[in-house]
């Protein structure tokens, strides 16, 4: 039960990272998120640098919303937009976890190097591990 | 780390390593090699690849251990040698999910500036649907197949 349920956990979570990557795939949606981290703004004052029809950037908008990127809440008559930084963290928390992984991938490799140009380079005389 | 910059979310690792490109791209590509550095498994005891070197073909590392057995997959995309290799890759690390990695190598005499960059690819099932998600990704592919020819 208990595994089933972490699985679960680990597929919807899954699923978000997919939705914010693929958010953040698109350079107008990640100009609007640049705005935002600003400070929050009305849909309009977001929608008001893009060369695009307020309907368009709407769209983009929408897309944020789903992914969990930005949200909404109204302020008497304004639609107000801000991001929520956890969905981005979970971005750097993915960025981090595959960095390191390759940082440690390439010591590996790097070590392997190593051992192939010393192998390479011991003689039959000096040659301690026996030869293969 | 997360910008409104020009492109999206990337890991980039860049290192100088002290052989030539020919040789690291070797370890990249040849089973018996790539078994020797890949397995980020301490634990596991038996580690097989194989690899199908051209663009469309298939690589795998299976890494078995007592326990369980964990393989990373993926497709080459981009097979110039010695100079780059483009694959998908996919495998627990990767929560299962596409992802796509570049691997550039720039003789630098003695040496090689190694560039690897790792980026997740849409997934059909996201936000704006089906056809816009495939097509962000071929579009990607054809850029990565293109550049550079």
């Amino acid at each position: 039960m208990i595994e089933i349920e972490s699985r679960k956990e680990a597929a919807s979570r899954t699923a978000r990272l997919d939705a914010v990557f693929a958010a953040l795939a698109d350079p107008t949606r990640r100009a609007i998120i640049e705005r935002l981290s600003r400070s929050e703004a009305r849909v309009t004052e977001v929608a008001e640098p893009f060369h695009m029809s307020l309907n368009a950037v709407s769209k983009h908008i929408r897309v944020l919303e789903a992914s969990g990127v930005v949200e909404r809440h109204r302020k008497g008559r304004d639609h107000i937009l801000s991001i929520n930084t956890g969905s981005l963290d979970e971005v750097d928390g993915w960025i981090d976890r595959m960095r390191r992984y390759w940082e440690e991938r390439l010591d590996a490799m790097e070590r392997l190097l190593r051992e192939l140009k010393k192998d390479h380079k011991l003689g039959p005389k000096d040659r301690k591990r026996g030869s293969r | 780390m997360v910008r409104g910059d020009t492109t999206g979310p990337i890991v980039q690792v860049r290192r100088r390593v002290r052989a030539g490109a020919e040789q690291i791209f070797d370890l990249w590509t040849k089973p018996d090699l790539m078994v020797r550095w890949m397995s980020p498994y301490p634990g596991a005891v038996d580690c097989k690849a194989s690899c199908d070197l051209r663009p469309g073909g298939a690589f795998s590392l299976v890494m078995s251990s007592e326990e369980s057995s964990r393989e990373v997959s993926g497709t080459y995309v981009q097979v110039d040698r010695p100079r780059k290799l483009v694959f998908t890759w996919i495998g627990p690390l990767t929560n299962n999910v596409n992802t796509l990695v570049t691997v550039e190598l720039n003789p630098r005499g003695d040496e090689t500036d190694l560039v690897l960059t790792h980026e997740r690819l849409p997934t059909p099932a996201i936000c704006e649907g089906h056809t816009r998600g495939w097509g962000n990704m071929l579009d990607h592919l054809a850029d990565a197949v293109s550049k550079d020819v």
